[in-house]
């Protein structure tokens, strides 16, 4: 069950350069922020500026409590100009926490086998997913992890660490850099006939384009898979519906629900590929 | 005898709506609050003047698709398209959530026909715990209703009717800032029996992606909120009070008790706070308190006194 959101001042512990255009940050926040859920984010947001005026949704990448305080990280890609800014704070800098938010990744008893599948940053919320099975879960043992990372080249393969030794990996690369020459989806797809789809979970989060193979690649099997979606906020907490994704809601129905609130997590037979536009 | 200027003098914020008293001037403008629930784990919902909810059409509404958001410099953009639950949906789920709390409830409302107005008012009207109507005549993201009213004198007159014939409950009417001259307005539906006016709803606005060469709303067009459009809106309320008799309330970019008193000095008999809840989750209770600080600062007793204080030369 997710513990109560609330806005807390963090203060940034360290803020490095992990790959070209990726940053970790590492923010310390009182003991009394909620422990998030693999999955959850934060809308962080520098409260010495003016601009931008929105906060920017991250997804957790680690959480511990140690000596007092909440210690919270967050990879993150530079995307834009708020993103942008966060590359460039400096230790000591302040920065509003809203969080966590958002409906998390969900284990049912039943799964044997977890993959994650990850393109690019996306491998920040299934590192604090793996982080979570391998060091909280008492039925964990149980459970074979396998991590799928795609990324561009080798150096984008951000977080890597933090599956290394923890899980089997198996990574692919745009340019051949790393493991194999291809994306993350053809790499699965050569694999997946090895899993027993009854008892087989697959947690991904990447780019759309990745999302959308992989819903091809699964269209024929019974796997199931949650996605992790990204989309531009404004509010965060599910007021202000600007981060909506189109859903299939049955009996041929669709609508739009909201990233922030009813995800940002999702079956990934929700989504609506296709949806007609309204007139 | 000198009043103590740290005694907070109880309903020092209060101000009297149309016959709606409110505990403080300070509400929260229409789809930027959701229906309250969502931003309740950040602001004691109790504290509120008076909570606006989502626009509520007659049927539920999907919305425009994605992208529907974009910032801009000191504002964003958005192209949401009412999407809504409905009225039916509001009263069975939404409204017994906001009743628990003692706070006004006004509920938006918006049609793509004068009757759809109408049928909206008059279930929100038989449903017990809504307090007012505020009729939205002033949207810029929907292809039907929306601005069509609201852009033409006649057009928003003969809303304001359908809805004042409706209910007995106050009737706001919101109105749009992308007209030649808002008093225009303000003056019909004031005519046709609104009780109070609000103002601005957002401007129109667009936002181009150069890499893509495509716009960044799927919509192409939105409306702009936020910060860059206080002074535009401030000037509008400044005009509209000078040319109606009912209540204005100020809406638009206000961020800080320093901009809602901006707004109330110039005359606005309350204020509405939109995009800054998306900025920080608690920006009402904030500016609730500074409205607080600033009379005790200023030993002003009520809001009666401060409230179109504003000094001008000629």
């Amino acid at each position: 069950m997710a513990e109560k959101p609330s806005i807390a001042i963090g203060q940034v512990m360290e803020n490095r350069s992990v790959a070209p255009g990726h940053f970790l940050l590492t923010i310390r926040l009182p003991l009394s922020f909620a422990t998030p859920i693999p999955g959850q984010f934060v809308m962080i947001r520098d409260p010495d500026r003016d601009e931008p005026l929105l906060p920017r949704p991250i997804s957790v990448y680690g959480f511990q409590r140690e000596d007092g305080h909440a210690i919270l990280n967050l990879l993150c890609r530079v995307a834009g100009r708020g993103t942008s800014l966060f590359s460039r704070l400096n230790s000591g800098s302040t920065l509003t926490v809203l969080g966590p938010l958002g409906r998390g990744f969900t284990i049912d008893p039943d799964v044997r086998q977890i993959l994650l599948v990850a393109g690019g940053v996306g491998a920040a919320p299934l590192a604090f997913l793996l982080q979570e099975c391998v060091f909280s879960k008492p039925h964990s043992a149980k459970r074979q992890v396998t991590a799928y990372l795609g990324a561009g080249t080798a150096e984008l393969l951000t977080g890597l660490n933090r599956f290394e030794g923890f899980c089997n990996l198996r990574t692919a690369t745009d340019d051949g850099s790393c493991g194999y020459h291809g994306n993350v989806t053809e790499m699965l797809a050569l694999d997946l006939g090895e899993y027993d789809a009854k008892s087989t979970l697959i947690l991904a989060c990447g780019p759309m384009a990745m999302i959308r193979s992989l819903d091809l690649l699964l269209r024929d099997t019974r796997i199931r898979c949650q996605v992790s979606l990204e989309e531009r906020m404004a509010c965060g907490v599910g007021a202000c519906l600007g981060c909506v994704v189109a859903i299939k809601e049955g009996e041929g129905r669709n609508g739009y629900r909201r990233v922030c609130h009813d995800g940002p997590v999702f079956d990934i037979g929700e989504i609506h590929w296709n949806p007609p536009v309204e007139g | 005898m000198e009043a103590d200027k740290n005694t907070v003098v109880p309903g020092r914020l209060a101000v009297d709506l149309c016959g709606l008293v409110l505990k403080n001037p300070v509400m929260t403008a229409s789809g930027t609050f959701g229906y309250g629930e969502e931003y309740a784990p950040f602001c004691d919902l109790n504290r509120l003047g008076a909570i606006v909810v989502k626009g509520l059409s007659l049927e539920p509404r999907a919305g425009n698709p994605p992208p529907r958001i974009m910032e801009t410099r000191c504002g964003m953009l958005n192209a949401v398209g009412l999407q809504n639950v409905g009225v039916r949906a509001f009263i069975a789920k939404k409204l017994p959530f906001l009743r628990q709390f003692n706070v006004a409830v006004i509920a938006n409302i918006f049609g793509e026909t004068i009757d759809e107005y109408r049928r909206v008012t008059e279930i929100l009207t038989h449903a017990a715990g809504v307090n007012a109507i505020e009729v939205n005549i002033s949207c810029p993201n929907v292809k039907k209703g929306g601005v069509a009213f609201g852009a033409h004198p006649d057009a928003a007159a003969s809303v304001t009717e359908a809805v004042r014939g409706e209910t007995d409950l106050p009737v706001i009417v919101k109105l749009t800032p992308n007209v030649t001259d808002i008093t225009e307005i303000a003056q019909a539906v004031e005519s046709a029996g609104a009780d109070a006016v609000s103002l601005i709803n957002t401007l129109t606005g667009m936002s181009v992606d150069i890499e893509r060469r495509r716009p960044h709303l799927a919509n192409v067009t939105g409306g702009l909120s936020g910060p860059a459009v206080k002074p535009v809106a401030l000037r509008m309320v400044w005009q509209v009070i000078r040319s109606v008799k009912i209540p204005v309330i100020g809406i638009g970019g206000i961020s800080t008790a320093a901009d809602a008193l901006e707004f109330l000095i110039t005359g606005a008999s309350a204020v509405q706070i939109g995009t800054a809840n998306f900025i920080h989750p608690a920006a009402t209770m904030e500016i609730i308190d500074g409205i607080e600080d600033y009379m005790i600062r200023h030993r002003i007793g009520c809001m009666q006194d401060l409230l179109g204080s504003l000094q001008t030369d000629g």
